[in-house]
């Protein structure tokens, strides 16, 4: 789901630098400097999660993790993307530099999204809390390829084509990432509640 | 405080090192303990670590287009990063200047060639879809030397020969008329280029698939990231640090 250089115009390019600019500066405000181990293991999770591939027909597509960094960081999701989208470009040549903009806010922006959509239902009973945590991570993929679609819409022909293509590819990420983020979720309830959001520490 | 040896013997002065460096470390765990989550990241993180250990066959996310030369043709081959042929997928080739050359789209088996157009440098691109898009430079040392123009210029100077000498002409049917057969230029030159072909051609694959783009990544990029990440939540930790403590 990264874009690589090259395909998106300057002033898409511009507005998403300018957005990304935005998030991370409000992420690193509410930033909890007694947290950063947190978000910097999340954001190593999320700089490894797409070596993860899935083979689906014609095209491969990997694991973004994107619900998870949302859920458990908020707007540090901001900042924790935007580091591993730049050494996931520098490294493995994922994604354009010039591109990094447009890529932070389309993974970032439905992670902190979901956070303000789920955050209270984490906190309920049992099964809620499974259902709401496979929301977010089926929702923040979703809205991620939605994205997608939004920021190619003025290179591709289509965005009704090119977003159904992407969503329908990214399908089988998205049900994965659910399951993912649910036993994830379900887990840290049972053996470290604090790290959950909403809990004060 | 910290109680060093006083007099600065090599002995004293290593062990006053050691203990000082054992009073930073006790300061860290100390600070460390500070983060409530500690234990828990400390689980995530081996997780993490066993499951890059793990990942062996792991894909990664990018196009790469890889185009080599051979004779009159340029081949392609068009693969995502991992392996993974990319098929039916369009292919531009532009020249030095931007201007389009030609198009045309990867096969089944993410190939596709196409007769060279012009021996000058070519850019060609490929639009795997869903913004995935590589591209591949073709050089002006990619392309051979041109065989044709010296066994023309060998031609032109027999004719040149038997032109410029009428009076001999007569010895010269002479000895037509008495020649061995023998091989032509042009005989020559296709037995040539036919044992350079069978020759070269294993040669040529593999230095091909030496150039071709390294296509997943390696480990030792993996545990690059991750220690740059970690470095900077160090960093970050430290000026906290710092700042609590005014």
């Amino acid at each position: 789901m990264h874009i690589s250089e090259g395909i998106l115009s300057g002033p898409v390019l511009f507005t998403g630098g300018a957005l990304a600019a935005a998030g991370t500066a409000i992420g690193l405000k509410r930033l909890d400097y007694d947290r950063i181990a947190n978000v910097s293991i999340l954001s190593s999770a999320f700089f490894v999660a797409s070596l993860i591939h899935v083979n689906v027909g014609p095209s491969s597509v990997h694991l973004i993790l994107n619900g998870i960094v949302g859920i458990l960081l908020g707007w540090a999701a901001f900042p924790a993307i935007l580091v591993a989208l730049t050494l996931q470009s520098v490294f493995f040549q994922f994604g354009g530099i010039t591109a990094l903009g447009v890529n932070t806010v389309i993974m970032a922006l439905p992670a902190v999204l979901c956070y303000y959509l789920f955050r209270p239902l984490i906190k309920q009973n049992h099964l809620i809390a499974m259902i709401a945590s496979f929301l977010t991570g089926f929702l923040s993929v979703f809205f991620a390829s939605i994205l997608l679609g939004v920021s190619l819409v003025f290179t591709e022909e289509n965005f009704w084509e090119v977003s159904m293509l992407v969503i329908m590819a990214n399908f089988p990420v998205m049900l994965i990432e659910g399951i993912l983020t649910a036993f994830c979720i379900a887990f840290l309830k049972k053996v470290h509640p604090t790290i959950l959001p909403g809990h004060i520490s | 405080m910290l109680r060093l040896y006083r007099t600065k013997t090599p002995m004293n002065i290593f062990l006053n090192g050691e203990l000082i460096f054992r009073a930073f470390l006790t300061k860290g765990i100390n600070k460390m303990t500070k983060f409530r989550s500690k234990k828990m990241s400390l689980r995530i993180f081996y997780t993490l670590l066993f499951s890059i250990v793990f990942i062996g066959h792991a894909y990664a996310h990018k196009v790469i287009v890889f185009a080599w030369v051979e004779g009159n043709t340029v081949y392609t081959e068009s693969k995502f990063s991992g392996g993974k042929k990319v098929k039916n997928a369009p292919i531009e080739v532009f020249d030095a200047h931007g201007k389009k050359l030609l198009d045309g789209q990867t096969d089944e088996s993410g190939k596709f060639s196409f007769k060279v157009p012009q021996k000058n440098e070519m850019k060609i691109v490929l639009l795997a879809g869903m913004g995935h898009r590589g591209e591949w430079t073709i050089t002006r040392d990619d392309f051979g030397e041109e065989i044709e123009e010296n066994i023309k210029n060998m031609d032109s100077k027999n004719n040149m020969s038997t032109q410029t000498s009428p009076m001999i002409e007569s010895k010269a049917v002479h000895k037509e008329k008495n020649a061995i057969p023998c091989l032509t230029s042009e005989e020559i030159q296709m037995i040539v280029e036919k044992t350079l072909e069978k020759q070269m051609n294993p040669l040529l694959t593999k230095l091909n698939k030496l150039l071709a783009p390294n296509t997943s990544p390696d480990v030792s990029d993996i545990f690059a990231g991750i220690g740059y990440i970690l470095g900077l939540m160090g960093i970050g930790a430290y000026f906290n640090y710092r700042r609590k403590k005014e």
